[in-house]
């Protein structure tokens, strides 16, 4: 498992950490981020702008003409031009400013998720083994875009310096007590909203991980279906399901009783800004410190400045959950790449004379090989073994003993940790034990994206007896498999991915149980068909079934990782008791079966 | 298009009648839903006061030349005590609104839960659970979500609107209908966009799955892809799906761009306009330069929630949509219904018989209804042990949940020690009967959790004595912490034999009468083998067992075999007299033995 310590949130460390995350996030698009900064600072510009535009209608518009009864159309239309200007002017801005932050927002989380995805698949598989595969999915889904969300808020929010600045001073310049009164309310407000969101965001958490315990008992509850009911425990299974929905209910309840009072003090306190200006701004109009346009286009400005302090809590709210999602990206991105197996595997082949004076080549060599899954405790020791090619050896042993382990040795998936491993192919084909189809074609499951003729894919189906099914299933090349495709019985499953190892001119087949999920008859019309492709293929497989043992050309026996004997199956009946025993084991069901007459 | 208009028209009545069965199934939704309504516009009102103080202050305030202080400070003091008295208005709307819905989804959710457990066991396969628990929870999500944003934006700013247009109204109609004229193309555009939005938000919806689930299989699939060499092509799959999502999320982002300024723009013109018409109309139409500039500021306050809107319609419709798949598996009706007037079962040792029972799934998309089972008469005195064999498909798996109550015949009726199992309450069932599944599902608690699933009373002793009685004393005591080891996420700390032994153990505590055995088939190592053996001869002695036998040599060991072939029994009798007979279970058994003999 990736540690899940995360270094304690101090204010200060805090601050470093949103100050790391928003320069990494902008650093992957630059270019799109600035873009959309010049965007909010357009608009910014034009939100101030935009009330000088209600002070001239007032002024030069709306109050001349009451007063004198007449007013120049010239001067409304060049008044309204400028307001219209100003109008579109701002909106552009919006429109450039949201484009591109979510450009930078997309194109960010894209960028880090193909990242993380190459680093995470370049790890080997002891990497991926010690961790689990919806975590480590998530870092390269989930987390990658919570990390890249902090790119929406971001120009907006960074716009509302801006846009304080310049009303700041215009208000200062038209009325410094005026202007000063504002600048001690905006951060007043700025403060008010921060504090709210930190507040309301510990309430959300809170339900945020009740929903977690939620889904994940409903997950259980619902997978449990037939031991709920069988045990008639279908209301004792509601009730602590609605036991964890209050708490729900409870943590979000307390976030809505907070945010109505915050939504109203925020929605009301523009309004009584406002009601002070206007009191205020009547003593200086009295004064002929200003006019009453200036004075309503305040009143203006006020209300358009509180929407943009909101969006700066946003981007506090954001701040943590984004924070932590680029923490666990960061985590796997700089932990080291493992160096990979199959890359220390010997590809050459020796050669023995045998005594009929014929040359053998083996295919597979291992000698005195130890592999660790766990530091320090061997799965394998002293390995020793030769398989010659064109072969199909058997390895049987009791469960636990490292049969598994050896075949994934030999494709390079553990590392050898002393001895030496020579393989004479790198086209390796490991069949596990589980086959792993994709929800993809039929196409792709066989060939993993590699080029291969459809008449080496009709033949690969064809040896794997697969055609078959195949066929009676009316699946094409291009049929979908898995979730929303064709789903297929554990025995075509198997049968499948053997055909992909062959499909894709594997010269050494590593079957891992492959074919127990297949009935007797087809498992022996399998093993039949792989022993006519005569030396081209080398075939290791872990057998359990006395019958398909039978069928080797040689057994490995082995016992608590390391090999006990080999040598022909009749052989090893004879001379070795432990392996007699292990396949009395094996056909432990035929014996008890032998019917004892009296039932 | 006309067809168009139809299918939008069906959809919106859809909606519609989403929201109204939503609100019967839960009913605080709906409740008080009026009075916060009503508060809503009382809060609104605290939204207008500003506009509305402005033209008195530039009217009766700032007379010839003069400012009349007294009446400005009367007038402030006025609008800050309507300022407040609104936001304690919408306070309570917010506040009411927030509860009532978390009450009502809570409702929901339990309603949920409860309908969910008692679905029949053919509505609840494993393909359809993945989607039962996206139901209670991310499809229920998208309705808190609603509430919280785009069910409270709906809220307020129709409110907003409603009053700003009244009080509009009022300052002057002619300006008025001015002012919703310049407006009304703004619909227009809102509804040709609109559409397209929602379609863009479905593709990046689309998209998001997409990747998320191509993500996950290629980590999921690493040594296959490692082993095959075949990394590369597989992330180049992997990065045309992230790149075909950011491509719609940002296309996604430039429409809503687009429409998100929209209600801006319009105010702009609306309020030139409205000034022009304004002044050129004067005096003479009884305005005054306050109402005019109060007028404006109505003008742009009219129009300040459509960018809101442009953002929580994708919401409501993905809440819409969200609540018609909860309505769905409320919809969906529920297994075999409880006993009306419950018979108990007879004390003492329970027959099992099937009377002509015939049993077909309920029709399922464009699936026809086929027959399972096919008049099936069937008796099992009392204590005998009977195994059904068969291939798969044949029907085996359906007797047993029929008799074990979990669906009910389509035809024909099933008896209990007499009693059809229909007038038998659940409870006086699942005392008298129990079902050990093939793949036992264990709970991510201790073994003795699991245990006590099956009886909550049991005391420790009464654990330790059924260990005792099944003879798995030695396994329970090979464990770190006996009874109490944490069996792990879906008893994943386990083998699959040792599960199999805490299923048999959690049987045995009900001390049932009739035991339903769905044999396991996955392997275990020889010890288990004889382990579970053991125990399941101990488990079964003297009770009335059903075996669904997977293997040939439970069928064996069995009192009597009953082979059935596509819902029908083929061959009825003990193993030896069946074996003798030389028919199909004859033929099935020796091609067994042959497999499984070197």
């Amino acid at each position: 498992m990736i540690s899940e310590t995360l270094p304690t949130a101090t204010a200060e460390n805090r601050f470093i950490r949103a100050k790391n995350l928003m320069a990494a996030m902008v650093g992957f698009h630059r270019g799109l981020f600035l873009i959309a900064v010049s965007g909010a600072a357009v608009f910014a510009v034009a939100t101030v702008l935009s009330s000088y535009g209600v002070k001239l209608l007032i002024d030069e518009v709306i109050l001349p003409s009451f007063a004198e009864g007449t007013v120049g159309f010239s001067m409304w239309a060049s008044v309204s031009g400028l307001v219209v200007t100003i109008g579109l002017v701002r909106a552009v801005g919006v429109v450039v400013r949201r484009t591109y932050a979510g450009k930078a927002n997309s194109s960010t989380a894209k960028s880090i998720a193909d990242k993380a995805l190459r680093h995470i698949m370049r790890q080997p598989p002891m990497w991926h083994r010690s961790r689990m595969t919806g975590d480590v999915a998530a870092r390269a889904g989930v987390d990658t875009d919570a990390a890249a969300a902090i790119l929406g808020p971001m120009p907006f929010a960074s716009s509302v310096i801006v846009l304080l600045a310049v009303s700041g001073v215009w208000l200062i310049v038209t009325d410094l007590w005026l202007g000063l009164f504002a600048f001690l309310v905006f951060p007043l407000m700025l403060a008010t909203n921060i504090l709210y969101q930190r507040k309301v965001d510990y309430h959300y958490q809170v339900a945020q991980d009740e929903l977690g315990a939620l889904s994940e008992a409903a997950h259980e509850s619902f997978d449990g279906v037939l031991v709920v009911k069988a045990f008639g425990a279908e209301e004792r299974e509601t009730e602590r399901l609605a036991v964890i929905s209050r708490r729900l209910r409870k943590a979000r309840t307390k976030a809505i009783t907070l945010r109505s009072t915050f939504e109203s003090v925020i929605d009301a306190a523009p309004s009584l800004v406002n009601i002070a200006i206007i009191a205020f701004g009547a003593v200086r109009v009295r004064d002929g410190g200003m006019t009453v346009g200036e004075l309503s286009a305040f009143v203006f400005l006020f209300t358009l400045v509180s929407l943009p302090l909101r969006i700066v809590s946003y981007l506090f709210s954001e701040l943590p959950h984004s924070a932590s999602g680029w923490a666990r990206v960061q985590q796997v991105l700089q932990e080291p790449l493992l160096s990979a197996p199959r890359d220390a595997i010997n590809r050459t082949t020796s050669t023995t004379v045998l005594p009929s004076g014929a040359a053998a080549v083996h295919m597979v060599e291992l000698r005195d090989v130890r592999a660790e899954h766990v530091p320090g405790v061997a799965a394998l020791d002293h390995v020793n073994l030769r398989v010659e090619r064109g072969r199909t050896v058997a390895i049987v042993g009791a469960t636990g003993c490292g049969k598994t382990t050896l075949l994934h040795v030999i494709a390079g998936l553990v590392p050898v940790s002393r001895g030496d491993l020579s393989v004479g192919t790198s086209r390796v084909g490991l069949v596990f034990q589980e086959a792993f189809l994709f929800a993809e074609s039929l196409r792709y499951n066989l060939t993993l994206g590699a080029p291969v003729s459809e008449a080496v894919i009709a033949d690969a189906l064809r040896i794997a007896s697969a055609d078959g099914f195949v066929s009676e299933l009316g699946v094409s090349l291009d049929t979908e498999l898995g979730e929303r495709g064709v789903s297929l019985s554990g025995g075509q499953r198997q049968r499948l991915a053997l055909a992909r190892a062959l499909a894709v001119g594997s010269e050494l087949l590593l079957l891992d149980d492959t074919t127990s999920a297949l009935d007797p008859g087809t498992e022996a019309e399998v093993l039949n068909n792989l022993r006519t492709l005569g030396a081209s293929v080398t075939t290791l497989v872990v057998a359990s079934r006395p019958s398909t043992i039978a069928l080797a050309d040689s057994v490995i026996f082995m016992a608590d990782g390391a090999i006990a004997a080999a040598g022909p199956h009749d052989e090893l009946l004879r001379s070795n008791a432990d392996y007699r025993t292990l396949i009395q084991a094996f056909e432990h069901d035929r014996q008890t079966t032998t019917p004892t007459g009296a039932r | 298009m006309l067809t168009d208009d139809i299918t939008q028209e069906l959809r919106r009545r859809g909606a519609v009648d989403t929201i109204r069965a939503g609100i019967a199934q839960a009913p605080a939704l709906g409740k008080g839903l009026g009075l916060t309504f009503g508060l809503a516009l009382l809060g609104a009102a605290g939204r207008v006061t500003i506009p509305i103080a402005i033209q008195q202050a530039i009217d009766k305030g700032f007379v010839d030349g003069g400012v009349r202080l007294d009446f400005i400070t009367r007038l402030c003091g006025v609008a800050a005590l309507v300022v407040l008295l609104a936001a304690l208005c919408q306070r309570t709307a917010v506040y009411r609104l927030g509860t009532s819905a978390e009450e009502g989804l809570y409702g929901l959710r339990v309603r949920l839960f409860d309908h969910i457990h008692r679905l029949s066991l053919a509505d609840q396969n494993e393909e359809r659970r993945g989607a039962l628990v996206a139901r209670v929870t991310s499809d229920i999500e998208t309705l808190t979500m609603f509430f919280a944003w785009g069910g409270l934006a709906w809220m307020l700013d129709l409110s907003l609107m409603f009053v700003v247009a009244c009080v509009m109204m009022a300052y002057d109609w002619v300006l008025a209908v001015v002012a919703f004229a310049v407006v009304a193309p703004l619909i227009i555009v809102l509804r040709l966009v609109q559409s397209r939005l929602v379609r863009a938000y479905d593709r990046v919806r689309e998209g998001n799955a997409a990747m998320l689930s191509s993500i996950s299989e290629t980590v999921a699939g690493v040594e296959t892809l490692q082993a095959y060499d075949a990394v590369e092509p597989a992330l180049q799959r992997v990065e045309a799906a992230t790149e075909k999502r950011a491509r719609s999320s940002i296309r996604a982002g430039f429409i809503g761009a687009l429409l998100f300024p929209s209600g801006e723009v319009f105010s702009v013109f609306t309020v030139v306009a409205v000034v022009g018409i304004g002044v050129w109309r004067g005096d003479a139409a009884g305005l005054t330069a306050g109402s005019l500039v109060g007028f404006m500021f109505l003008t742009y306050r009219f129009l300040e929630p459509i960018a809101e809107f442009t953002e929580v319609i994708d919401q409501t419709q993905t809440a819409v949509a969200g609540l018609r798949r909860v309505l769905g598996i409320l919809d969906t009706p529920i297994g075999p219904p409880p006993a009306t007037n419950p018979v108990p079962l007879p004390v003492g040792r329970l027959g099992v018989a099937l009377h002509d029972v015939t049993f077909a799934y309920a029709p399922r998309d464009d699936e026809p209804a086929t027959n399972v089972l096919t008049s099936l008469t069937l008796t099992i005195p009392p204590g005998q042990h009977i195994a059904l064999v068969g291939e798969s498909g044949a029907g085996k798996t359906t007797v047993a949940r029929l008799v074990a109550r979990l669906a009910d015949p389509t035809k024909g009726r099933i008896t209990i020690g007499a009693v059809n199992v229909k007038h038998v309450a659940n409870d006086d069932l699942r005392r008298r009967l129990t079902v050990v599944p093939q793949e036992p599902f264990l709970f991510a608690d201790t073994i003795a959790y699991n245990l006590r699933f099956a009886k909550p009373t049991a005391t420790d002793a009464e654990l330790a004595t059924a260990v005792r009685s099944l003879e798995l004393d030695d396994w329970v005591a090979s464990l770190a912490d006996g009874l109490e080891t944490k069996v792990g996420q879906r008893g994943a700390s386990l083998a699959a034999g040792e599960r199999q032994m805490v299923a048999l153990l959690r049987a045995s505590l009900v001390n049932p009468d009739v035991l339903i055995l769905d044999e396991a088939t996955s392997s275990v190592d020889a010890l288990t083998e004889v382990r579970l053996a053991r125990a399941l001869r101990k488990l079964s002695a003297g009770r009335t067992t059903i075996s669904i036998a997977h293997r040939l040599s439970t069928a064996a060991r069995a009192d009597r075999v009953v082979l059935l072939a596509d819902g029908r029994i083929l061959e009825d009798g003990s193993h030896d007299i069946l074996m003798a007979n030389g028919g199909e279970y004859r033929r099935m058994y020796d091609a067994w033995l042959t497999a499984t003999r070197a």
